[in-house]
């Protein structure tokens, strides 16, 4: 196997990347195998799919199938080798169907179908040792000592923005929302890929291609989120047990939250968000449950405390899952691209397992104390009193806005957005989304101008909200958001996070800080190229940047 | 063997004394002792395991994104990687609620169902009380065991469980009775109607289970009741809809012995992928199917098969499960494939 996909790639080595027979996350080397495999196919797949679509022949469940398949994929989602190998025969059947579409409209048209090689010809074998051994000379680094590191890691940086932009789309899917423009960017890419490209100006510049779709992208789930179960409403969410039975939602997926809050409707079961889905809590149609209770524990990678002391049910409805302790293996359940060997599978809506454990773990016995955080501060929200934030401004109040998000995780050097937060001027103000919040979203930062210094506006999926603020706030100010007195200080776990990266840039957004590391695909020359373009810098001493910022 | 006093004192200044033996990690020995540490990838790499340390240790490879070389020099380490060579202190970011308490559980209940399934075997459900901590639900990995004991007996005894979790606490063994057997000769006993029926039930542990390796085959060797771990098995196969296919070698001394067990004929229905070889060592003039060892089964099986190499299930006595481990070497296959757990008597 090798992998360096995710922030917490193993760097003990020269090279970093792991490539050992687990990975940092867990994940096995005949996962990894089959991982690489599986994209090998949804290339080809995109191969066809581009030119069908080109044709007029656009086959959107297919591509609404690669969006799935290629979520299973980022890290901390599926660790299960066998849904790799019925994904692999899934997609080759799905390639086969898009190729005979193309191949029909071609001959439609009066063309003679392309003979396409690369992917498109790809044969797995059925055979699993066999097709293990395919793995071998596919995989990120193909073609390494060819065309050297520098294209390697360009295209892992399109690859790992394009499995970003998937698992958006694929958010944004479930809750009904596809786009046609969003489904042939993603075939387009996925045949870029399969091209095998080696120019180094073309792969960043389709890099901010990528970037460009995912806003898109974040665009229809910010429709679908907002759509289904309205905007989002400053809410104090309780962050302590209410006495009875309980599920707990983690992951990311609303829909599944909704869907959840709807089977345990009347059954005395209690849920609990956990990790990004927390946001829930301040949709309308979500809240509106009076068995939606609050929100338990902490963000991803504290769930093995969190979950183990949990004593109720546990849903893992999207990334990000780490290996369940043994005390709650039993009684956790994946739904949609999760997975994790020994953990039951629940197709999206089929709850009963969960609440037949639900029912029969002993819940909360007592009330914790009332405690409570603010969240909710979405886009309708926050544009809702732009007229009291720009005047804020304006009087002094507030000199400056920290855009403090991304993903949360274990590293020490994450400490860096606790302290920023913490020594933060009173006169700014911090917003957040993504699960990094968790590092500061329980300190009273108090309140200036009227307005809370600390303002949630929701998950990673909420990118699109975010923008919104600060496109709107730029055109109050008549201003470039470059000019606005607005600090982007980001923290990166893996490819949705990758994907919101290129989005930013895409935008045009300098002076972006990322930590705690750089990724490991971006070499050096990649990275001066990145700092040249965008100014973007890692973060440093928590103080020394403040000052910088502030100015 | 040389060991190290380790002394981890979490946030909330909680004391926890562990014995590290020499080449053995902070996070390893915490485990042995019934103490899971948080830690991810248990190899330097993800950074879960950051603590501070006093006393000579040894620090193993690691990513210095988890540990900074500055950060190592102030004597901080990562617990998967540190290795006490002497007398240690160490202090933990993280207070005591967020180390996991890793013993077996106790559970007490009642024996309801005792069904002799074949000439000298019982089939046994023990509805177990209700429990504050864990509910009214008993939770297990297929392939566990549970020591069983007897209200005021301290003596206990090692059984594979033979269903899966239950929600309604049902715990499932296949016991053979022995004649003189400590805890089978209690269940002749209740056969007759005698004896109490409260058990005590210790575990379930044990790392016997299935293995994921992609849609590998699935083969389950049995002998006797070593039936009841690959019962756990195949019926946890069987709720889950495990595509793999799957076979079963069962083999057992005589045709009185074969077990007559509903749960094993609904598998047949429940687990599409599922085929059944039985055969008996002793055949009588009333026996009209293979005579043999599952182990026999198992080596005419290999010598025919092609396609995915099989991984091996076998959960028996030491000389079953060597016999397996030979075939499968015999037949020119990695020892990797066989999963097995020798049971020793108890």
């Amino acid at each position: 196997m090798f992998c360096y996909q995710c922030e917490q790639t193993d760097r003990t080595g020269a090279t970093p990347g792991c490539a050992i027979q687990q990975g940092t996350c867990g994940k096995d080397e005949t996962t990894a195998d089959l991982q690489d495999l599986l994209i090998e196919v949804l290339k080809g797949v995109g191969q066809y799919a581009t030119r069908a679509r080109a044709l007029g022949s656009g086959d959107d469940e297919a591509t609404t199938f690669v969006l799935e398949a290629m979520f299973t994929t980022l890290t901390n989602v599926n660790f299960t080798a066998t849904r790799f190998v019925t994904l692999i025969d899934e997609a080759v059947r799905v390639r086969d169907r898009v190729r005979a579409r193309y191949e029909q409209a071609a001959r439609d048209a009066g063309q003679e179908p392309e003979h396409l090689t690369g992917p498109a010809a790809f044969v797995p074998a059925s055979d699993t040792d066999a097709l293990l051994a395919q793995a071998d000379g596919r995989g990120i680094l193909v073609g390494l000592p060819l065309v050297g590191p520098d294209v390697v890691g360009a295209r892992a940086l399109n690859l790992y923005g394009l499995k970003g932009v998937c698992a958006y789309a694929h958010h944004a899917a479930v809750l009904g929302q596809v786009s046609t423009e969003v489904l042939d960017g993603v075939e387009s890419a996925l045949d870029y890929l399969a091209s095998e490209p080696t120019d180094l100006d073309g792969l960043l510049a389709h890099a901010l291609g990528l970037g460009h779709l995912n806003l898109k992208v974040m665009e229809l789930l910010d429709a679908a989120n907002t759509g289904r179960f309205g905007h989002p409403a400053p809410t104090q969410v309780r962050i302590t047990p209410k006495a009875g039975k309980a599920i707990l939602v983690s992951g990311h997926d609303l829909g599944d939250l909704a869907s959840i809050l709807e089977a345990t409707a009347g059954t005395g079961i209690n849920v609990y968000t956990h990790g990004e889905v927390l946001p829930g809590n301040a949709y309308p149609e979500l809240a509106k449950h009076p068995h939606l209770v609050g929100n338990y524990g902490g963000a991803w990678q504290d769930q093995q405390t969190d979950f183990a002391a949990f004593p109720g049910a546990v849903v893992m409805t999207s990334n990000c899952i780490i290996e369940p302790h043994p005390s709650y293996r039993q009684r956790i359940f994946t739904t949609g691209p999760v997975g994790w060997p020994g953990v039951r599978h629940l197709e999206h809506g089929s709850w009963g397992p969960a609440i037949q454990a639900a029912q029969a773990l002993p819940g909360f016995t007592e009330d914790g104390p009332d405690t409570t955080i603010t969240i909710g501060f979405g886009r309708s929200t926050v544009l809702g009193v732009a007229g009291d934030v720009i005047d804020a401004v304006k009087a002094g109040a507030i000199r400056h806005f920290f855009l403090v998000g991304g993903c949360d995780g274990a590293v020490p050097g994450r400490s860096y957005y606790t302290q920023l937060v913490e020594s933060a001027p009173q006169d700014t103000v911090i917003l957040t989304l993504g699960c990094a919040k968790y590092r500061f979203n329980t300190m009273e930062l108090g309140t200036v101008g009227g307005l809370p210094r600390l303002l949630d506006i929701g998950q990673c999926n909420d990118t699109f909200s975010a923008v919104r603020i600060a496109v709107a706030l730029a055109e109050a100010f008549e201003c470039e958001v470059n000019d606005l007195p607005l600090s982007l200080v980001l923290s990166w776990f893996e490819q949705k996070a990758a994907a919101v990266l290129l989005t930013v840039l895409a935008l045009g957004l300098t002076g972006v800080r990322l930590g705690p590391t750089l990724p490991a695909f971006l070499t050096p020359a990649l990275v001066d190229v990145l700092v040249e373009k965008f100014q973007i810098a890692p973060i440093g001493d928590p103080q020394a940047d403040l000052a910088a910022m502030l100015g | 063997m040389t060991t190290h006093p380790v002394r981890l004192v979490t946030s909330d200044r909680v004391v926890l004394d562990l014995d590290v033996p020499e080449g053995t990690s902070v996070v390893e020995a915490a485990a042995d002792a019934g103490f899971a540490l948080p830690a991810q990838c248990r190899q330097g790499t993800c950074g879960s395991c950051h603590a501070t340390a006093h006393g000579d240790h040894r620090l193993g490879p690691h990513s210095p994104a988890a540990l900074p070389p500055q950060q190592e020099a102030a004597g901080q380490v990562l617990l998967c990687r540190t290795y006490p060579r002497g007398p240690m202190e160490v202090t933990t970011p993280y207070p005591r609620s967020r180390v996991l308490d890793g013993g077996p559980g106790r559970r007490e209940g009642t024996v309801t169902d005792l069904v002799r399934v074949a000439r000298d075997t019982v089939w046994v459900r023990v509805r177990l009380d209700p429990d504050p901590q864990t509910g009214t639900g008993y939770q297990l990995e297929p392939g566990q065991f549970v020591e069983v004991q007897v209200p005021g007996d301290d003596r206990r005894r090692a059984y594979s469980l033979a269903g899966t979790s239950s929600w309604d606490g049902d715990a499932e063994l296949l016991i053979r009775l022995l004649p003189d057997g400590y805890f089978s000769g209690h269940l002749v006993g209740l056969l007759d109607g005698r004896g109490d029926r409260r058990v005590v039930l210790h575990g379930p542990m044990g790392a016997f289970g299935l293995r994921e390796s992609g849609l590998r085959p699935r083969w389950f060797v049995a002998g006797g009741t070593g039936l009841a771990p690959v019962l756990s098995l195949l019926r946890r196969m069987a709720e889950w809809g495990d595509p793999h296919p799957a076979r079963l070698f069962l083999g057992v001394t005589t045709p009185q012995d074969v077990p007559r067990l509903p749960v094993l004929a609904d598998l047949v229905t429940e687990l599409p992928t599922l085929s059944i070889e039985r055969c008996v060592r002793h055949p009588d003039e009333t026996w009209e199917g293979l005579t043999g060892t599952p182990v026999d089964l198992l080596t005419t099986a290999l010598a025919a098969h092609q396609g995915t190499v099989p991984d091996v299930y076998v959960c028996g006595p030491p000389g079953l499960v060597d016999s397996v481990a030979s075939a499968v070497a015999e037949a020119g296959l990695d020892p990797d494939h066989v999963i097995a757990e020798r049971l020793l008597p108890t």
